[in-house]
C-alpha cells in the first residue's frame, strides 16, 4: 500500500508540475486578516480545514499555537497573525485551517477568514516597497504586492514563513542563556 | 516499464533471499567452526546455498557474485561426492567466510544501488588452489576418486539430474505455423509443461523469454529441445499444447546419441570441448553426470529433479515467512491508530446520548468491535517484534574473527536469542553490541593462556552472550571470563587524562568507576589495536543505548571476568503510560518511571528564598516541580493538597511533580513532535489519546536535567 501511496504522491507531483506550468501557475489562494489580504501561492495548500482543537506546547514561539490531529498525523499550527505581529483575534466559525506543504513540510496556518482563489498575473506582482530599509527586512516573507481590483493582496513566501531567522536567533539566545 | 518493474522486483527478492541465506551459512559455519569437519547435511546445505545464490545472481548477470560461489560450489560439490578424509577444516572455514563476506559486500553495493564490481579473481584463484589441493592430497594416497571427477575439468561441471536406468531421453522438434504469434511465448508454455516430468531439458533458442526475435528464430527454424524424461512418449506429446504447431518432430535417443546431442546443443558455449567429452564419457558409469553449461544457461529443473529427494529431508522445518517492507507496515500501523480513534468517536458519539434512548444491540455491535480494534492492534505490535538470531549471529562472527586473529581461544555461549525485540531496538542495539563484544575478546581474556591457567581457570576463555526479556525490558549481557575491570587501573588512567576530578579513590564507588571506561577518550589498553583501543566507542555505546532510552550497567570482578549489560525496553513505539491532566493540557508519563502516587498537605513543602520547592516524604526530602509553573498552563491547581504528586523516578534520582488529576492508564503510541517544533526540554514526544486529542509525553530525564540546570 505505501507503495501506491508513493507511486500516487509521485504521479500527484507530476501532474503538479504540469500543473503548475499552466492551469496551476499564478494562482493564490487569498485569506483575509484584519484589513489587509494575503495571498499564498496555491501549489502550497494541501487542504483547508475547519478549527479544531489545538494542543498547546509549552515553551515555544507565540505564533506556534500547537499540534493537531490531521486523520492520524500529527502536524504543528501557527497563527498568521500573531505571526505577522498584529494583536491576535478571537477564533470564530470563519477561522480556519489553511494545511500547507512546504518542502515536505506539512504546517497549519490559522487564518481569520478565506478570501478566495484568485489568478493573478506575473506582470501585476510589484516588489514590496523598500523605503530604504533594505537591511532590516521584517517583511521578507511578503515576495511581492499584486493589485486585483481596488484591493492590494500581499503575496506571502510560504518557506520564509515558516522557517524563519527569528527561530535561530531565540534559539542562540536560549543557548547564551544556558551559557550564562 | 512493467520489465523495468519486473527487475527492481526480482533484484529485490535476490537481495532478501541471498542475504537469509548468508546468514543461514554462517550460522552453520560458526555452528562447526570447532568440530572437525562438516558432517553431510551442513555440505548439502551450503551446497545449496551456493548453488541457489549461484543460480540467482546468474539469472541477474553479476558474473563476479556467480564466478566466486560456483567456485566454493565446487568445492562443496567436491565434499560431497567424494567425502575425502583430511580436510583442512579451519581453512575450509575460512574459505566459506571469505566468500560469505564477498558477496555481502556485493549485495551491499547493490543495497546502495551501486554495481557490484568487486574482484572475484583472487578469492577464485585461492579456491582453485584449495580445492587442487585437496584432490591432490586425495590422489596421493590412493584413494579411488568418483570417476566424474576425473574426467571433467572441475570448473566446467554444472550438477544435472542422475540419469536413471528408466530414464528415457528424446529429442523433440516443434515447429509452428508461419502465421503463428508470439510463438516464443508457445515454446515457453511447451517448456513449463515439460518441467513437470524432465529430469533434465535443453532448448534452443535458449533466450525465448527475454529476446522477442526468437519468435521469428522459432518460426523460421523451429523449437528444439533434449529431454531426460522417466515419462513415457505418449505422456510427454499429451503435455505439448499442439494447437498451433505444424509439425513435431518426436526421436527418442538412447543415452548415447543423448549425449551427443547435448554436447551440439552446447556447440555454441565457450568449453564445448570439455562438455563434450563428459557428457559422452559419463555414460559410461553410473555416476552422476555433468555437463558444461554456464550458469547463463537454461538448464531447466536442476535444482527440483536433482536435489529435491534428498533436500526435502534435510530441509528444518521452516516457519511459512513473507517479508514486508518496513514502510507499509508503519502504514498499517498509523491506520489502525486511526481506526481506534475513528471508533472511539463512533461509539461515544454525542448523538448517541439522548436519554431514554434503548441501544442494546447496538451495545453488544459496539462490543464486538472493540474486541477486533484491540485485537488487530496487538497483532500489529507483535509484528514489529523479531527475535535477536541475527543479531546474536552477528556476534558469533565476530567473535570467531577476532579471537582468531589475536590468536586467543575462546569459546561463545549464547543464550536466549529467540527473545524478540521491537525492530527499531535491534537496528540500535547492533552497534553497541558488537563493540562490547569486541571489547570482552580483545581486553576482556587474558592474552596468554598461562595468566588463566596459572589462577586456575580453564586456558579457554569463554564469553557469554545472553538475552532475556523481564519487566518489560530486555536485557542483554555480554560476559566474559577474562582479568576483569582493575580499579586501580581504571581509577589511575582517568586521573592521568584528566577525565575526573582529583579526589581519592575511596571517594568513588565501584559503579563509579567502572563507569569511567564510558567517558569519551578513555582507553584502558595500552595499544590500539585494529579492534580496540582508540577511545572512541565505550562512551559512543552509552550514546546509543541512552538514545534509545536504555542503560548500560557493567559489573566486573578483577581475575575473574566482567559483565556488561544493556537494558533496553521492549519497544519504542509504544509504551505504557499513565494519561494526567494538567490545567487543560493532558499530559502522559511513563508507568514505568512512576514511583508513587501521594496527596500531601502544606505542611511538606519546603521553600527555599530562591524560589526552589522541595516535598518531603516519609523523611527524604524530593526536589518539587510544579507542571503548570514550569509550562505556564493557565487553569491549573495550586495548592498542593488539591493536586496530585507523583514520585517520578530516572537512574536513581528521582522527582516529585504536582499535576491536576490522574485520567487513566493506556497503552499509547509515541510519535515524535513535529521537527518544525522547537525542542523543548522534559517532552519526549506526542501521542494521540482515545478520543483523538493529542497528549505530550513527558521525559523525566529532560525533567531532571532541566531542574539541574537551573539550580
Amino acid at each position: 500500500m505505501a507503495e501506491e501511496l508513493l507511486k500516487k504522491e509521485e504521479t500527484g507531483e507530476t501532474e503538479e508540475l504540469l500543473e503548475d506550468d499552466d492551469s496551476q501557475k499564478g494562482m493564490f489562494m487569498t485569506f483575509q486578516t484584519g484589513k489587509e489580504f494575503f495571498g499564498i501561492s496555491i501549489s502550497y495548500v494541501n487542504e483547508i480545514i475547519a478549527m479544531q482543537p489545538i494542543a498547546a506546547i509549552p515553551e515555544v514561539e507565540d505564533y506556534v499555537k500547537g499540534l493537531i490531529n490531521l486523520r492520524g498525523k500529527i502536524i504543528p499550527v501557527i497563527d498568521v497573525r500573531v505571526r505577522f505581529k498584529m494583536e491576535p483575534c478571537e477564533y470564530t466559525d470563519r477561522t480556519c485551517i489553511i494545511v500547507i506543504d512546504v518542502k515536505s513540510t506539512m504546517i497549519g496556518l490559522i487564518v481569520e477568514r478565506l478570501a478566495d482563489v484568485d489568478t493573478i498575473a506575473e506582470d501585476s506582482i510589484a516588489p514590496p516597497p523598500s523605503l530604504g530599509r533594505k537591511e532590516h527586512e521584517h517583511n521578507k516573507y511578503v515576495y511581492g504586492l499584486a493589485r486585483t481590483g481596488d484591493t492590494v493582496t500581499l503575496l506571502l513566501d510560504p518557506e520564509k514563513l515558516i522557517k524563519q531567522d527569528d527561530i535561530v536567533a531565540a534559539m542562540e539566545d536560549v543557548r547564551k542563556d544556558e551559557q550564562s | 516499464m512493467a520489465e523495468e518493474f519486473n527487475t527492481e522486483s526480482m533484484l529485490d527478492i535476490f537481495l532478501y533471499e541471498s542475504g537469509q541465506l548468508l546468514e543461514k551459512l554462517e550460522g552453520i559455519i560458526l555452528e562447526k567452526q570447532d568440530a572437525d569437519c562438516f558432517d553431510d547435511d551442513d555440505i548439502n546445505e551450503i551446497f545449496r546455498v551456493m548453488h541457489t545464490i549461484k543460480g540467482s545472481s546468474g539469472v541477474l548477470m553479476y558474473e563476479n557474485i556467480t564466478k566466486v560461489t560456483h567456485k566454493l560450489e565446487d568445492v562443496f560439490y567436491y565434499l560431497r561426492e567424494s567425502h575425502p578424509d583430511d580436510v583442512p577444516h579451519m581453512e575450509l572455514v575460512e574459505k566459506v567466510l571469505a566468500v560469505s563476506d564477498f558477496v555481502t559486500g556485493e549485495l551491499d553495493k547493490l543495497k546502495n544501488g551501486e554495481t557490484p564490481d568487486g574482484d572475484e579473481k583472487q578469492l577464485v584463484e585461492d579456491l582453485d588452489e584449495f580445492l587442487g589441493r585437496l584432490k591432490g592430497e586425495i590422489t596421493k594416497q590412493g584413494i579411488q576418486m568418483p570417476q566424474a571427477n576425473k574426467h571433467v575439468e572441475p570448473t566446467q561441471f554444472y550438477i544435472t539430474p542422475v540419469a536413471g536406468d528408466d530414464s528415457h531421453f528424446y529429442r523433440i522438434s516443434i515447429h509452428y505455423r508461419s502465421d503463428t504469434q508470439m510463438s516464443n511465448l508457445r515454446a515457453y508454455s511447451a517448456t513449463y509443461a515439460l518441467k513437470e516430468v524432465a529430469e533434465d531439458l535443453l532448448y534452443t533458442p535458449d533466450d525465448i523469454l527475454s529476446n522477442e526475435a526468437s519468435a521469428d528464430v522459432i518460426v523460421a527454424e523451429g523449437f528444439h529441445m533434449l529431454l531426460q524424461t522417466k515419462s513415457s512418449k505418449e505422456e510427454v506429446i499429451a503435455l505439448i499444447d499442439s494447437s498451433e504447431a505444424e509439425e513435431i518432430n518426436f526421436d527418442e535417443l538412447s543415452k548415447e546419441e543423448y549425449g551427443r546431442a547435448l554436447s551440439e546443443f552446447g556447440r555454441e558455449e565457450a568449453e564445448p570441448a570439455a562438455a563434450a567429452p563428459a557428457a559422452t564419457k559419463d555414460e559410461n558409469n553410473k555416476e552422476a553426470k555433468k555437463e558444461g553449461p554456464k550458469p547463463g544457461d537454461y538448464v531447466v529443473k536442476t535444482k527440483e529433479a536433482g536435489k529435491g529427494k534428498t533436500l526435502a529431508k534435510n530441509q528444518p522445518k521452516q516457519q511459512s515467512i513473507i517479508s514486508v517492507n518496513v514502510e507499509k507496515m508503519d502504514a498499517l500501523m498509523d491506520l489502525i491508530g486511526e481506526l481506534v480513534i475513528a471508533e472511539a468517536v463512533v461509539l461515544q458519539n454525542p448523538d448517541l446520548k439522548v436519554p431514554g434512548l434503548e441501544l442494546s444491540n447496538f451495545q453488544k455491535a459496539s462490543g464486538q468491535l472493540s474486541k477486533i480494534t484491540t485485537e488487530l492492534q496487538e497483532v500489529i505490535m507483535s509484528m514489529r517484534m523479531m527475535p535477536l538470531t541475527n543479531t546474536f549471529q552477528k556476534m558469533r562472527r565476530i567473535v570467531f574473527d577476532v579471537s582468531r586473529k589475536l590468536g586467543k581461544d575462546i569459546e561463545l555461549e549464547v543464550i536466549g536469542e529467540n527473545t524478540e525485540v521491537d525492530k527499531n531496538i535491534i537496528e540500535h542495539i547492533t552497534d553497541p553490541l558488537m563493540h562490547l563484544v569486541r571489547n570482552s575478546v580483545d581486553h576482556g581474556i587474558e592474552e596468554n593462556p598461562e595468566d588463566r591457567t596459572s589462577i586456575g581457570k580453564p586456558a579457554k576463555g569463554k564469553i557469554t552472550l545472553e538475552a532475556k526479556n523481564e519487566g518489560g525490558k530486555v536485557y542483554i549481557s555480554v560476559k566474559d571470563d577474562g582479568k576483569g575491570l582493575s580499579k586501580e587501573k581504571l581509577y589511575q588512567k582517568a586521573l592521568d587524562k584528566g577525565l575526573i576530578e582529583n579526589k581519592a579513590m575511596s571517594e568513588f564507588t565501584e559503579k563509579e568507576i567502572f563507569r569511567f571506561i564510558t567517558l569519551p577518550g578513555f582507553s584502558t589498553k595500552e595499544e590500539v589495536t585494529e579492534y580496540s583501543g582508540r577511545g572512541v566507542g565505550m562512551d559512543v555505546v552509552v550514546k546509543n543505548i541512552q538514545s534509545i532510552s536504555g542503560r548500560l550497567d557493567i559489573s566486573s570482578v578483577e581475575f575473574e571476568g566482567s559483565e556488561m549489560t544493556l537494558v533496553i525496553p521492549l519497544t519504542l513505539a509504544i509504551i505504557n503510560g499513565i494519561v494526567v491532566q494538567v490545567g487543560n493540557s493532558p499530559f502522559v508519563i511513563e508507568t514505568a518511571s512512576i514511583k508513587e502516587f501521594v496527596r500531601v498537605g502544606e505542611d511538606s513543602l519546603i521553600s527555599e528564598p530562591s524560589g526552589e520547592e522541595y516535598i518531603v516524604l516519609r523523611g527524604e526530602c524530593y526536589p518539587f516541580i510544579r507542571l503548570n509553573q514550569r509550562y505556564d498552563l493557565p487553569d491549573s491547581i495550586d495548592k498542593i493538597e488539591e493536586g496530585i504528586i507523583v514520585v517520578l523516578e530516572h537512574e536513581g534520582s528521582q522527582v516529585c511533580v504536582l499535576i491536576d488529576k490522574l485520567l487513566q492508564e493506556q497503552e499509547i503510541v509515541v510519535k515524535p513532535i513535529p521537527s518544525y517544533v522547537r525542542k523543548v526540554k522534559g517532552l519526549s514526544g506526542c501521542t494521540q489519546l482515545g478520543d483523538g486529542s493529542i497528549a505530550l509525553i513527558l521525559d523525566i530525564a529532560g525533567l531532571l536535567m532541566h531542574d539541574g540546570e537551573r539550580r
